[in-house]
């Protein structure tokens, strides 16, 4: 039993990758006040230009430099028409999902028509050494690529820059009242720009997660709506970045069960009493995956409690002359 | 005033994105039509000259799989028995009665048409033209018509094969395969075949099973899902992995290079079409596509040709890299078991 779930732990900690870079990239942008549902769009365009970049140029630290500046396109995009043009942000942020999906999975079918070059390598696996032989958490937390472990740290620097920096005390003024902020002497558009651009090099981490990371491929859809998962994520971790990485761990942890169950084996659920079988109802693995949603429903329903967006978000601000 | 405008500028990106999800449609209209090329007969053999033409699945004729795999018994047709041989590659699925057609028009004796997904349209072909024979690589015909052969496999006695491979190479009694969906019954096929193999050499082995919930629409096309299920069968212990399952079982295989745990491919010898899987990668469970293709166009030219289904070989790929680590004692046995499916005292069991 402990090794099976050792075994799911270590799936969880990789799924959770592009959720953890997807909530931050949501994080910064809404806690400054544009409203980003574009992750996903940010994160597939990511995930396909930094392997064009890997293929064509056969290194791995300019492809990733390739998806964080595709991630940071993506995002001025997103910030020039929701700041300077105070576009409906829900609209923007849909055309640039729309786009990312146009976009790649036409490029793809012209460059690669059967196929992306094989040989492709991926960023190193790295095994800690010592850590990763501690018993049971060893292999969970110590044996994984660069981009997972580069995920939990950039945690950590997204809650010191957000609350204990200037810069991170601007976006949260920014964010709750742009007037005071702006009367204040900061300027609410620089502040909105660096926040959804710094937001869109996030998601362009985790856009690499996808083709530098796990697979050296890219498959059109391949980021399977989890960009939308990583903005559930933000909200059930309450805008905070802590919260984004409890929620985007919870979220993979689901997101594994149903696999683990059909691995083992389990295709029925019976209650034994005494003895006696109560029932034994046979159950298609399919079922099992529906277990993650039903998760996420009654979590989001009920259990977290009210999340409270920041005050400014999605009002697009207008300067006072 | 200014909303209304860059509301315009919106629009206009919108539309744009629009219409490239739609180039990814269609692209190349005119040149995916047809593109024949290939070479002509250089040896005339009897009267007769067959001329045959392949119509390829999406993709190249190069592909290092199955669209190669069939073009190559063409080829040897060409070779052997003095055919005219000409290929059209396929760039959109709605272009496959139009390849046909091409070929068609121009009085081809043979036309192969590879892969499941163009069923429909050599069906339709076939009814259109009486005097043409067809053959359909993967394409099972559940009703027999006179001119189309439908080239199938038993890929539960590939699977089988690459089970019996899997138990014997296994340490730790822990073996797994990662597949794609069980919409598809020559997928649920190989995965049976490949338990019922693994348990015939070793009864007491523990075999993991993963098919990918998705359906059509994601089940081949998944590598990170596959990768994650192999990764999590390898901390459960599996020391074998099958990766059955298109892109999803590559990313399986994938998974093994990457934590060193060897790997069974699927359908082609994938040493030669996934290189970063090669030190991993001990066998693949094969369709032998090429000997199956060039065995019904020779029956065509000897006026044996019959429609229905007809059976193509299946096997293990070589072993390459990981020769030394196969003892003879395992490749004796997988000669055995070969040859028990082949004259049929071994038995799967698999029904589908």
């Amino acid at each position: 039993m402990l090794d099976v779930i050792q075994s799911m732990l270590v799936v969880a900690l990789p799924a959770a990758t592009p959720l953890i870079f997807g909530g931050l990239s949501g994080l910064f942008s809404e806690r400054s006040g544009v409203v980003n549902i574009a992750i996903e769009g940010m994160m597939l365009a990511a995930a396909f230009f930094g392997f064009i970049v890997g293929v064509r140029t056969g290194n791995l630290g300019l492809a990733l430099g390739g998806a964080v500046v595709t991630g940071m396109v993506m995002a001025s995009l997103h910030a020039v028409l929701s700041i300077a043009f105070r576009v409906d942000q829900i609209i923007s942020g849909t055309v640039i999902n729309v786009l990312a999906i146009g976009l790649t999975g036409y490029l793809d079918r012209k460059l690669y028509p059967s196929g992306a070059p094989a040989g492709q390598r991926t960023l190193p696996e790295i095994e800690i050494p010592l850590l990763s032989d501690i018993p049971f958490f060893g292999e969970i937390l110590f044996r994984h690529g660069v981009i997972v472990y580069a995920a939990f740290v950039a945690v950590v620097v997204a809650a010191v820059v957000l609350y204990r920096t200037r810069w991170g005390l601007r976006v949260r003024a920014v964010g709750e009242h742009p007037l005071a902020a702006e009367t204040a002497g900061i300027s609410v558009y620089a502040v909105r720009y660096a926040s959804v651009i710094a937001g869109g090099a996030l998601a362009g981490l985790g856009g690499a997660y996808f083709t530098l990371q796990s697979i050296p491929q890219f498959q059109p859809l391949m980021t399977n709506g989890r960009g939308f998962i990583a903005l559930a994520a933000l909200i059930f971790g309450k805008w905070t970045p802590f919260g984004v990485l409890g929620a985007a761990l919870f979220f993979a942890i689901a997101e594994t069960i149903p696999s683990t169950l059909q691995i083992q084996g389990v295709h029925s659920i019976a209650l034994e009493v005494a003895g006696t079988t109560l029932f034994d109802v046979a159950i298609p693995y399919q079922v099992f995956g529906l277990l993650p949603y039903v998760l996420t429903i009654l979590v989001l329903a009920g259990a977290v409690g009210r999340a409270v967006p920041p005050a400014a978000v999605g009002q697009p601000y207008t300067r006072k002359a | 005033m200014i909303r209304g405008r860059f509301g315009a500028i919106l629009a206009v990106i919108a539309a744009c994105a629009l219409l490239l999800g739609a180039c990814g449609d269609d692209k190349k209209e005119d040149s995916g039509g047809s593109k024949p090329a290939g070479g002509a007969s250089t040896s005339a053999s009897g009267g007769k000259k067959l001329k045959v033409g392949l119509v390829t699945d999406v993709g190249k004729v190069d592909d290092k799989s199955f669209n190669q795999s069939a073009w190559e018994g063409v080829q040897r047709a060409q070779k052997e028995l003095g055919a005219d041989v000409k290929f059209i590659e396929t760039t959109d699925p709605k272009d496959y009665a139009k390849n046909i057609e091409t070929f068609a028009n121009e009085k081809y004796d043979v036309i192969v048409t590879v892969g499941f997904g163009l069923g429909e349209a050599t069906a339709a072909a076939a009814k259109k033209y009486p005097n043409i024979k067809f053959i359909g690589v993967d394409q099972f015909q559940a009703e027999s018509v006179t001119n189309i052969a439908g080239l199938i496999f038993d890929e539960d006695k590939a699977g089988y094969l690459a089970g019996a491979l899997a138990a014997q190479m296994s340490k730790s009694g822990t073996i797994g395969q990662v597949l794609g969906t069980d919409v598809v019954p020559p997928v649920v096929k190989f995965g049976k075949g490949y338990e019922a193999g693994a348990k015939a050499v070793k009864p007491e082995i523990k075999v993991l099973t993963w098919y990918h919930p998705g359906g059509l629409a994601k089940g081949f096309s998944d590598p990170e899902e596959g990768k994650k299920q192999a990764l999590q069968m390898i901390s459960q212990g599996a020391d074998v992995i099958f990766g059955a399952g298109g892109n999803t079982g590559n990313g399986a295989l994938l998974g093994c290079a990457e934590k060193n745990v060897l790997a069974i491919g699927v359908d082609t010898d994938q040493y030669l079409t996934l290189p970063q899987a090669q030190k991993v990668l001990v066998s693949s469970a094969m369709k032998l596509i090429t000997p199956g293709v060039f065995d019904i166009i020779k029956g065509v030219q000897e006026n044996s040709f019959k429609g229905g289904n007809f059976t193509g070989q299946v096997g293990l790929a070589p072993f390459h890299d990981l020769e030394s680590q196969v003892s003879q004692a395992v490749k004796d046995k997988l000669k055995q078991i070969d040859a028990g499916l082949k004259d049929g005292s071994i038995k799967t069991n698999v029904k589908v």
